[in-house]
C-alpha cells in the first residue's frame, strides 16, 4: 500500500488528467464543504439557543402552585393551592444538599410616582437570594440583604428603565419613590441582558410585602437553584422529588398535572438539546446525500477511467500483473483523490467558518463552528467513500480479459 | 520445452459453436525460433493466447518446462505468465504515459525486484537493443521499431522461458522488420526459445523451422534454412 511505485502510478494518471481528477475531486469536495456548513449552522444554532437562557441561572427550578383538577384526599376537585412562607422554610430544611439558593416570589402591581412622573411596574417581593437565582445584575448600589428581610424594610431595587422614566436624568440611589401612595428608599438600580421588559420591574424584600398586604405569608412562587454540580438526570430526579413531596404536603394527588407546578429549566435544556440533534441528524443526512452523489459521481469516472485503460490493464496481466495488485491501484487511486479533495473542502469550510463564523452574533445563531470529532468523522466518511467509489471499477478492472484488451480489432 | 497434446478450442458465438482448434500436437525444444504461419482465421492467434495463458482450452495437454498448466486461477496465470512468458505484441502495447525505461522494468515490479535492482536491470536491456539513450523518453517520442524493440526489452526483462511475438512485424515497414527480425535472432541465438506468429513469408523464413495452420489443424511442419536478417540491415 505505501508502495513508491503505487504512488508513482497514481500520480502519474493524475497528471495525465488532470481536468478529470479536478472534476472527479470537486464533487466530493463540495459535498463535504455543504456537510461540515451545515453542522456547523446547527452548532450555531445550538450556541444561539444556550446563549438566550444563559443570563438566567440554568439549574433553576420554579414551584408554582394551580387548581387541583381530581378529588384527593377528602378534597374536591378545583381547590386553588396556595403556597405559604412554612412551604419555602420546609424545602430550605429538607433538601439543604440539593438546593443551593431559595427565594420567595410575591407579586404585585403598582403605581409608582416621584415628583411629577408616575408609571405603572411590576414588583417582585423576594428574598436576597434571588438576586442569584435570576443573576440580576447591579449597577449601582446593592441588592437588599438579611438585615432589611427582617426588618421588614421599606426599600427598592428599580430597573434601569424604572430609573430612566421616573428620575430621567437624576440619580435615584437613595431617594424615595412612592409605589401605591407608599413611600420607598431606593437602595439599587439593577439590569439585564436577557430583555428590556425584566428593566421594567421592581425588587422588594418580601417580608415588607406580605406586612404590607394584609400580615399575610402567602407567596406566589417559589424559586430556588440546585446544586450546581448536578448533572441532568440527578437534576431531574431532584425536581420529580420535590414536585412528590410538594403534592404530599398539599394533598394534591400525584397524577394531578394541575394542582402544582414544578418547571425544571434543565428540562428545557434537554428539549434543546433534543432539537439540536433533530437538527444535526437533518444536517447529516442531507450532507450524506449529497456525499453520495459526491461518490456516484467518482465511481462514475473511475468506470470510465477503467474503459479507457483496459488495453493498459491488458498488458498488465499479461506481464505478470495478479488481479490483487490491480484493485489495490484502482482503489488507492479513488481513496487518494476522494480524500485529497474532501479535505480540500474541509479546509474551505474551516477557512470560511473562522472569517465569518464570529460575525454572526444573533439571539438564535452565533458563532458557527466545526470541532474536531466532525473532522475525524469527515476523514473516515471520505476514505470509505473512497473505497466504495473505487470498489466496482476496481473489480471491473479486475475482470478485464487480456485476450479482450490486446485484441487491435 | 513447450509441449501440447490433442489440443481443442471452440468459441459460442451466440447458438453457434465455432471449433477453432481442433486437436493440435506440436513439440518445441529449447533454443528454437518457430514461425506459426497461417491466413487470418486457421487458429494462430488462439494457439498463441493458449499458449500464452491469456486463454484456455478446452481439452488437450498443454505443459510448459515440465509444468501442467491447466485449470489456473487468475493470480497463478498471473504468476505463471511473469515467470515463464515474455509477449511482443503488433501493436507494441507500451504503456503511453511510462518512459521507455519504465516500461521495461514494470515485469520486473510484478516479480517483485527491488526499485534499484529493477532500473540497473531495465537499462541493461534496453542497451541491448541499442536504446539507452533512449531511456527516459516517452513511447510517444519513438519510432515504431524503436517502440517494438522496447516491447522485445520488456519481454526480455523478465528473462522468460519462451518469447511469444504475436506479428511482431506487422506495423512495420519492411527495413524495421528486418532490423526488429534481426535483434529477434541475436536473442534466439543466446538460446532463447521463442515463438513467432505471423503471416509473411519472408519474416517466417527468417526462424528455424514453420509451421503451418489451416482450419485449425497443423498441415506442415517443417524445418528450414535460417535466412539471416542482418543482410538486409
Amino acid at each position: 500500500m505505501f508502495d513508491r511505485d503505487v504512488w508513482q502510478e497514481i500520480f502519474n494518471t493524475i497528471k495525465t488528467n488532470k481536468l478529470r481528477t479536478f472534476l472527479t475531486g470537486f464533487s466530493v469536495g463540495w459535498a463535504i464543504f455543504i456537510l461540515v456548513m451545515l453542522l456547523a449552522s446547527v452548532n450555531g444554532m445550538q450556541n444561539g439557543f444556550m446563549g438566550q437562557f444563559n443570563d438566567d441561572a440554568t439549574n433553576t427550578i420554579f414551584i408554582r402552585p394551580g387548581t387541583t383538577s381530581k378529588a384527593y384526599g377528602g378534597f374536591e376537585a378545583g381547590r386553588r393551592i396556595q403556597l405559604k412562607n412554612e412551604d419555602l422554610e420546609y424545602v430550605r430544611q429538607s433538601f439543604s444538599d440539593d438546593v443551593e439558593y431559595i427565594s420567595a416570589r410575591y407579586y404585585a402591581n403598582v403605581t409608582a410616582r416621584y415628583k411629577s412622573e408616575t408609571g405603572s411596574y411590576n414588583v417582585q417581593a423576594t428574598h436576597p437570594d434571588h438576586q442569584a437565582i435570576e443573576k440580576t445584575l447591579i449597577v449601582s448600589g446593592r441588592y437588599f440583604n438579611e438585615a432589611d428581610l427582617v426588618n421588614k424594610a421599606k426599600v427598592v431595587v428599580i430597573g434601569r428603565k424604572v430609573a430612566e422614566d421616573l428620575f430621567k436624568k437624576e440619580d435615584p440611589l437613595g431617594k424615595f419613590v412612592e409605589l401605591n401612595n407608599l413611600s420607598f428608599r431606593i437602595i439599587g438600580v439593577f439590569t439585564d441582558d436577557g430583555d428590556d421588559n425584566a428593566e421594567r420591574g421592581i425588587y422588594a424584600p418580601v417580608s415588607t410585602y406580605q406586612r404590607i398586604y394584609g400580615n399575610t405569608n402567602d407567596i406566589n412562587v417559589i424559586a430556588l437553584t440546585y446544586n450546581p454540580t448536578y448533572d441532568l438526570a440527578k437534576a431531574l430526579e431532584f425536581s420529580g422529588k420535590l414536585e412528590d413531596i410538594m403534592k404530599r404536603r398539599h394533598r394534591i394527588d400525584p397524577e394531578d398535572q394541575a394542582g402544582l407546578y414544578v418547571w425544571n429549566y434543565a428540562e428545557a435544556f434537554d428539549n434543546i438539546s433534543s432539537f439540536t440533534a433533530v437538527l444535526r441528524g437533518i444536517g447529516i443526512g442531507v450532507g450524506f446525500l449529497i456525499l453520495v452523489a459526491g461518490i456516484v459521481g467518482i465511481g462514475n469516472i473511475m468506470v470510465f477511467t477503467i474503459k479507457e485503460r483496459t488495453k493498459e490493464i491488458g498488458v498488465r496481466k499479461a506481464l505478470g500483473a495478479r488481479p490483487r495488485q490491480i484493485i489495490n491501484l484502482v482503489l488507492l487511486e479513488s481513496i487518494f483523490i476522494t480524500t485529497l479533495s474532501g479535505f480540500i473542502g474541509l479546509i474551505f469550510a474551516w477557512v470560511i467558518l473562522a472569517a465569518v463564523g464570529p460575525m454572526f452574533q444573533t439571539p438564535a445563531f452565533s458563532n458557527p463552528s466545526v470541532n474536531a470529532s466532525t473532522v475525524i468523522t469527515a476523514t473516515i466518511i471520505l476514505i470509505v467513500a473512497g473505497v466504495l467509489a473505487g470498489l466496482i471499477p476496481a473489480m471491473k478492472a479486475a475482470n478485464v480479459k487480456p485476450i479482450v484488451a490486446l485484441s487491435d480489432k | 520445452m513447450i509441449e501440447i497434446k490433442d489440443l481443442h478450442k471452440s468459441y459460442k458465438m451466440g447458438s453457434n459453436s465455432l471449433h477453432v482448434l481442433k486437436g493440435i500436437n506440436f513439440k518445441v525444444e529449447d533454443g528454437e525460433l518457430v514461425a506459426i504461419m497461417g491466413s487470418s482465421g486457421s487458429g494462430k492467434s488462439t494457439l498463441l493466447n493458449i499458449l500464452g495463458m491469456l486463454d484456455g482450452a478446452d481439452s488437450g495437454e498443454y505443459t510448459l518446462d515440465e509444468v501442467p498448466i491447466k485449470n489456473l486461477s487468475e493470480t497463478k496465470a498471473a504468476q505463471y505468465r511473469n515467470k515463464f512468458l515474455g509477449f511482443v505484441f503488433q501493436s507494441f502495447n507500451l504503456i503511453n504515459y511510462k518512459s521507455a525505461l519504465e516500461n521495461v522494468a514494470l515485469p520486473l515490479y510484478y516479480q517483485k525486484v527491488p526499485r534499484k535492482e529493477r532500473q540497473e536491470k531495465a537499462m541493461q536491456y534496453l542497451d541491448k537493443v541499442g536504446l539507452k539513450p533512449w531511456a527516459h523518453h516517452l513511447p510517444s517520442e519513438l519510432s515504431g521499431g524503436q517502440k517494438q524493440r522496447v516491447a522485445i526489452a520488456r519481454a526480455m526483462a523478465a528473462e522468460p522461458k519462451v518469447l511469444l511475438a504475436d506479428e511482431p512485424t506487422g506495423a512495420l515497414d519492411s527495413k524495421t522488420s528486418y532490423e526488429v527480425m534481426d535483434l529477434i535472432q541475436q536473442i534466439n541465438d543466446e538460446g532463447n526459445t521463442i515463438l513467432v506468429v505471423t503471416h509473411e513469408e519472408d519474416i517466417a523464413h527468417m526462424c528455424k523451422r514453420i509451421v503451418h495452420l489451416k482450419d485449425g489443424v497443423i498441415v506442415e511442419d517443417k524445418k528450414i534454412e535460417q535466412v539471416r536478417a542482418g543482410q538486409y540491415v
